[in-house]
């Protein structure tokens, strides 16, 4: 490999001018080339592909230049090499789709004089995340552009662009694929896109949180599936308990519908599952300012819990675990207090 | 460079696109277990719609992953996108209720740590060996390439199928560099490639010295490391160090004070095994102490041992020939890790147990170790030479401190020695039980296991060897302080401090624990109380 580089010294803005060239030619599919001319063609992009993610991240002879990484990024955005490679992935082996995802993935860092002009680009083709996450949908290209699409939604426009499109919806399909790489990297996904970006998440989550979480409970919390519901609740812990969200916890704690699933979920035959659950419980009993409703469900329910939370704990000893319980074995006894106030002659 | 070639190419012709394995567990009849870990199992299977195929399926218990499941994200994931004629690579993977089975190709001929202990407990012969480990050896080139670090490379990973193909299994561990700060992943966190990890994974006698010293970082060359223990392994029928329990062959490579059990001196008196130059050059290069001088994978393919390597047919007449079933093997290894757990902390059972020693075993303390070419073993580095010359059936024990020359001698039981030559601590018995469970082939929370190897560990086994292990370490801790009394040394008074530290933290959380209790049964009164006030 580096014999073959000190062969042919090309310059990174070369490599990205070839690699542009010959993509153009593997979108257009070109059904008057000969198969061999082809073929041939194919090899030398998956070259080039390996030459950029060289330049890009070192190999183990040699640390990558920073001024090489910043001539290869800005020409690779001056034109629309990003879109053209994106495109061409099912048509690269294997190996080179590894190598693209690796390159796309460390162009959304590189640097140019301080500015990261992969969002400037991203900003102005928002829809090739359409593109990236439609790749769920295919078992063989899902891994790779599920990977670029997590690298992209580092930047917060991008993110905010997922997090408002239609496509958002699709993401309780993916998540319960077949598939455990796909569906699981499509999680991965879920969740950065829900916890990464916190003011826009804040704001997504206000402004679409009757559809939204009325599919979290009804695709996710209410599956059947085991590693979605204890994902599901995992991540809804997550971000329920997160400061910047604390006016949709308030919201979310104050229904009646949602203490009733997670009060059914508290009865799962699984512990991690039901240790998850406790931790958005806890949530329904700290909050201060109970609706009638909800604190009417824990007062109907007083002894059922305390009898539920006396024999409950982990497998492993967890003293936060314990001094959450009793702070809620507590509130769930001082309601009790207001409710009855009249019960003592 | 014409072979880097032929490799890359192989992605090409290959069909690496796993949809035509069903993803549905009604699809597959499971037929027997061949392989155990902490929380996976792994099963030989038909899959019906499939001409009824043979397939090794593993699985793994989610219920025992945390809940992000990025351990078990990153292992499919892996198997998935990594397409090597010598990695072994998952045909698909999907749920059934709490667990994830990853359906791969099965691989009669088991792992090359279950073929040495039921066939070859002296190990395997030259061009075996250098067959088998240039196949790995293009695996790891491959890996590497890819960013990738294997992080577990022993036997007990490395599997043949019945033509004599060898794969490098398990996935569990398993990191990329590019990511350094999330256990794995294909994707570079830094615009550089740094080359170092930080985190603790792996099989502790195939761990690499900078591994275990791990705030240092390690990076490619620690699997080279391990791939020249695997050499030693596949030469000697084991590896070195192997006849002292995991966590102390851990533990003394942490501190630096190496302990060393001769076996080596065993071996070369005993069998009397040659070995030519080219593997003893193999190994000593793989097992320089610098990792930046031990070559890459790619260089090592170049070296002379592997100029006259045979094909996989080589492998089926020499080490497939003869060989018990891999599910036979399972099952009779099950049986032997149960009495080599109970042997873990008793030298005196291991005599009668372990074939190949029918010796006392000595124990030194050393401060360092190198690999001796000569005798083809890694050597103890002592701190001044003091030569043992007290006949085997004499049962003195010496131990020789690694800074100082204290000496320490006493005639009679030997066990008390055993673990009085480091210092007993209190999480003594944890660390024996995360090492044994790691024996067993799986790592921690990894849900990983090897998939083929042959320990299978039952939790009742396990328990009732641990609280025997307690026992026995209560009361190696009071000969020890018994002997530290008598001595009266400088750091005898450092350990004992160091003793009585521990026990004043163990009461003083038990008073906190205690304490805890008491304010929150205040507490709930106090609430009654206030509820009385608030009736009335």
């Amino acid at each position: 490999m580096k014999k073959l580089f000190k062969s042919k010294p090309r310059t990174p803005v070369d490599l990205v001018r070839q690699t542009r060239d010959l993509l153009v030619f593997a979108d257009r599919g070109g059904p008057d080339t000969k198969e061999s001319k082809r073929n041939e063609k194919m090899m030398e992009l998956s070259k080039l592909i390996r030459d950029l993610k060289v330049i890009l991240y070192g190999d183990s002879d040699s640390e990558p230049v920073p001024e090489a990484c910043s001539q290869l990024t800005q020409e690779f955005f001056r034109e629309n090499t990003l879109r053209l490679l994106i495109l061409c992935v099912p048509k690269l082996n294997l190996e080179s789709r590894k190598d693209a995802t690796q390159v796309v993935a460390n162009l959304q860092r590189q640097q140019v004089q301080s500015r990261l002009i992969a969002c400037d680009y991203l900003e102005k083709n928002l829809d090739l995340m359409d593109i990236l996450i439609a790749g769920y949908e295919n078992a063989d290209l899902g891994l790779h552009y599920g990977t670029m699409l997590r690298e992209c939604i580092r930047h917060q426009t991008v993110a905010r662009y997922v997090l408002e499109s239609e496509r958002m919806k699709k993401f309780f399909g993916y998540i319960q694929l077949p598939n455990f790489d796909v569906a699981s990297d499509a999680a991965a996904t879920f969740k950065e896109l829900l916890t990464r970006h916190k003011s826009t998440v804040a704001e997504f989550l206000l402004k679409n949180y009757d559809w939204f979480f009325a599919e979290y409970n009804k695709k996710l919390l209410e599956s059947d599936n085991y590693i979605t519901k204890r994902q599901a609740l995992k991540l809804l812990g997550d971000i329920l308990h997160d400061r910047s969200n604390l006016d949709v916890m308030a919201r979310y704690v104050s229904s009646e519908e949602n203490l009733k699933i997670i009060m059914a979920i508290l009865r799962n035959s699984a512990k991690s599952i039901q240790i998850a659950a406790f931790h958005v419980f806890k949530l329904f009993a700290g909050n201060p300012n109970k609706p009638p409703r909800i604190a009417n469900i824990f007062d109907r329910n007083r002894e059922k819990l305390l009898r539920f939370f006396a024999d409950f704990k982990p497998d492993k000893e967890d003293e936060q675990f314990e001094a959450d319980k009793s702070q809620v074995v507590r509130e769930i006894v001082a309601l009790e207090c207001i409710n009855r106030p009249s019960i003592q002659p | 460079m014409a072979q880097e070639e032929k490799k890359e190419d192989y992605p090409r012709k290959a069909t690496c696109s796993n949809g035509q394995y069903p993803l549905d567990s009604n699809c597959y009849k499971i037929l027997d277990e061949i392989g155990r870990g902490v929380s996976a199992i792994v099963y030989k299977a038909i899959c019906i719609p499939m001409d009824s195929s043979v397939v090794a399926i593993k699985v793994i218990d989610l219920d025992k992953s945390r809940a992000d499941f990025d351990n078990v994200r990153c292992e499919a994931k892996t198997m998935t996108l990594l397409c090597h004629p010598n990695i072994l690579k998952a045909h698909c993977c999907f749920t059934v209720e709490s667990h994830l089975w990853v359906v791969m190709p099965f691989m009669s001929g088991g792992s090359l740590q279950s073929i040495l202990a039921s066939s070859f407990p002296n190990g395997l012969s030259e061009p075996c060996i250098a067959t088998v480990l240039k196949e790995i050896l293009s695996a790891l080139s491959y890996l590497h390439r890819q960013g990738l670090l294997h992080r577990d490379v022993k036997a007990g990973n490395i599997l043949i199928d019945s033509n004599g193909l060898v794969k490098l299994a398990d996935f569990g561990v398993s990191a990329s560099i590019y990511e350094s700060n999330s256990s794995c992943g294909w994707v570079g966190s830094s615009s550089s490639l740094s080359l170092m990890l930080t985190d603790f994974a792996g099989t502790p006698y195939w761990m690499a010295p900078e591994v275990i010293h791990s705030h240092t970082g390690y990076g490619f060359k620690a699997d080279i490391w391990s791939f020249g223990i695997t050499a030693l392994e596949l030469a000697h029928g084991r590896p070195p160090l192997s006849d002292l329990p995991l966590s102390k062959s851990l533990i003394m490579k942490i501190t630096k004070r190496f302990r060393f059990s001769d076996h080596y001196e065993k071996t070369k008196d005993s069998k009397n095994k040659k070995f030519s130059k080219s593997f003893k050059d193999l190994v000593a290069l793989c097992l320089d102490q610098d990792p930046s001088k031990r070559p890459s994978a790619e260089k090592l393919l170049k070296h002379s041992f592997f100029k006259n390597c045979k094909g996989p047919d080589f492998l089926v007449k020499n080490l497939l020939q003869g060989l018990p079933a891999v599910e036979q093997r399972f099952k009779r290894a099950d049986i032997q890790r149960l009495v080599s757990l109970e042997k873990t902390d008793d030298n005196d059972d291991k005599e009668e147990d372990d074939s190949s020693s029918g010796e006392n075993v000595r124990h030194r303390r050393i401060s360092g170790w190198n690999f001796n070419e000569e005798g083809f073993q890694l050597d103890p580095i002592f701190p001044s030479d003091h030569k043992n010359k007290d006949g085997d059936s004499d049962r003195v024990t010496k131990q020789v401190r690694s800074t100082g020359e204290t000496i320490v001698q006493e005639k009679g039981n030997e066990r008390s020695f055993e673990g009085s030559s480091f210092s007993p601590r209190q999480n003594e018995v944890s660390d024996e039980n995360e090492a044994a469970s790691r024996g067993g082939g799986s790592n921690e929370s990894h849900g990983g296991c090897s998939s083929y190897e042959s320990g299978g560990v039952n939790t009742g086994v396990v328990f009732e060897s641990l609280l025997f292990l307690k026992k026995s370490l209560d009361y190696q801790r009071q000969q020890v302080g018994q002997m530290i009394a008598l001595i009266r040394g400088e750091e005898a008074a450092e350990t004992n401090r160091e003793d009585q530290l521990m026990e004043m933290i163990e009461k003083l959380r038990m008073e906190l624990e205690n304490e805890k209790k008491k304010r929150f049964d205040v507490e709930m009164e106090l609430e009654f109380l206030k509820m009385r006030l608030s009736n009335e």
